[in-house]
């Protein structure tokens, strides 16, 4: 006897405080015991949440006009530049833009220069920080102004939000060096000859491996973004839905992407964080959570996969080229208990993402919705389920 | 004066380099692990003294910020001692500091900068 509900019901419920909201590892732990039918049964939403490094994430930000006016070509938040090629006084602030000098705190405080870049001017200004801005101008009839300086807080800036092209990687790789020198990644450093292994998804709690045909997550899903509300807008980029698959649907290695969009200025600096890899440049970590709506057992189905039944492929980095060597596939039960063997050898292994705070998100998650201050919505459209994935060579002269 | 080789050679110390800043005609710091026999240690260390090396213990560790650390582990997988490791049920970070060798490997590693060391 199945069960079905609606997201007009489940949002009833939720709107009087009587949801039922388990994380999705409460679904995990207790599948065993009670099985999917009475989880179904009494279980209106399961959440689930990560926290990681997003590097294909920034934020847009419209200044606000200044008087005489200014249209912006060229500009930068506390040493870091931002792209102003569109709108007057419209800016896109990327995580991973390196600062080109040094930022207030440097110069006022004497601090070293230190490593930073786009996203941890993003949290700074979620953290409710003021930062310098200097901006120059293409002078026109419309806009005399030629440059502006100023501080700016995210109070005093008209708009500020996430708009992030490629967040929520279902399943990504596992990374090694395999070459005779050490090398400073994305993954953080690897030590040469299979020194470690780095894995940057925190495994069956994250998202969409427990949705992994995205069935139930589609444009215009509410999410929780960086502690405020956001929302899926777009597949994101690099987004793989043919990647092979297991039986249980799950990808073998990097597959669905989500672009996701929230406003900055709700958002609270526990879950946006700007960070750095040595040797490689700065990126912005985030707290994304899904929650997902049980309209019947499948959705507590798909929950139920465990660390032992997902995958996913070692590559390794010291062969800098499109298509790198793999060391085959590896369980994320292997990856989390420290270690994995490769060549007959064993390797230490270490998580990129937070474990933790991806579990926190969830829970925090859980107590928006258990305390009726968040609603799900119904997708306004599907995410594609066979886009093809193409390389870029150079053609041409 | 090629230190190292002295307390090989001399006094059978071996002497793994942790750290080192030695320009040309300034002082320079040399963070060493000295291995050897007690007795021949100190001599080694004596004699230190008589050349104008300037020689203190190392009370040297690493300090982890909480406030800044977000327990992702990334410093685990280059901690070459399992001083630093994540517990297998919370997965939090845990540094067990009697472990520790002070190598740092780990500061440069941390992608949120929360691990320092005061030597």
């Amino acid at each position: 006897m199945g069960i079905t509900r609606t997201i007009d019901e489940i949002n009833a419920k939720i709107s009087d405080q009587q949801a039922v909201v388990w994380t999705v590892e409460e679904v995990k732990a207790k599948v065993g015991d009670l099985g999917v039918d009475a989880i179904a049964q009494q279980v209106d939403v399961i959440t689930t949440g990560t926290f990681e490094p997003m590097e294909s994430s920034g934020a847009i930000l419209n200044l606000g006009h200044t008087d005489p006016p200014l249209n912006i070509r060229r500009c930068w938040l506390d040493g870091v530049l931002a792209y102003s090629g569109f709108g007057a006084v419209d800016l896109y602030l990327g995580a991973t833009q390196p600062a080109d000098y040094a930022g207030l705190r440097e110069i006022m405080e004497g601090e070293q220069v230190r490593e930073r870049g786009g996203g941890h001017v993003i949290a700074d200004l979620i953290a409710g920080k003021s930062i310098p801005f200097r901006a120059l101008g293409h002078p026109s009839d419309c806009y005399p102004r030629s440059s502006f300086e100023t501080i700016i807080n995210r109070d005093t800036i008209n708009q500020f939000y996430l708009f992030n092209p490629r967040n929520l990687y279902q399943n990504f790789i596992v990374v090694v060096n395999g070459g005779d020198r050490p090398l400073w990644t994305y993954c953080g450093p690897l030590q040469p000859r299979l020194g470690n292994a780095v894995y940057s998804n925190p495994g069956a709690i994250s998202p969409l491996w427990n949705d992994p045909d995205l069935q139930l997550v589609g444009i215009g899903s509410r999410i929780f973004l960086g502690g405020g509300i956001g929302y899926v807008a777009w597949e994101g980029t690099q987004h793989f839905p043919l990647q092979r698959r297991l039986p249980n649907h799950t990808p073998i290695g990097p597959a669905a992407t989500l672009a996701l969009i929230g406003d900055a200025k709700q958002m609270t600096e526990a879950w946006v964080r700007g960070c750095y890899f040595k040797g490689f440049g700065p990126s912005i970590m985030l707290g994304v959570g899904i929650p997902l709506p049980v309209l019947n057992e499948m959705v507590v189905k798909r929950c139920t996969i465990q660390d032992q039944d997902i995958v996913a492929p070692v590559v390794d980095l010291a062969i800098p080229r499109r298509i790198r060597p793999t060391f085959g596939l590896v369980s994320y039960t292997q990856l989390k208990s420290g270690s994995i063997t490769l060549d007959g050898r064993k390797v230490r292994t270490a998580p990129l993402a937070s474990i933790s705070l991806s579990r926190q998100v969830a829970v925090e998650l859980k107590q928006w919705i258990e305390a009726g201050q968040f609603l799900l919505t119904q997708p306004v459209a599907p995410i594609p389920s066979d886009r093809a994935f193409l390389a870029q060579d150079s053609r041409g002269a | 004066m090629p230190v190292t080789y002295r307390l090989a050679k001399d006094f059978n110390v071996a002497a793994s380099i942790i750290r080192a800043q030695v320009a040309p005609n300034q002082v320079g710091t040399l963070v060493v692990e000295l291995q050897g026999d007690i007795d021949q240690i100190d001599a080694a260390v004596d004699w230190m003294e008589t050349q104008d090396v300037e020689v203190s213990s190392a009370s040297g560790e690493i300090i982890i910020d909480d406030l800044v650390c977000v327990d992702c582990g990334l410093c685990t997988g280059v901690c070459p001692t399992q001083a630093l490791t994540l517990d297998p049920n919370s997965f939090h970070l845990k540094f067990q500091r009697s472990r520790c060798i002070v190598c740092e490997q780990c500061v440069p590693t941390c992608p949120v900068q929360a691990i320092s060391s005061n030597l």
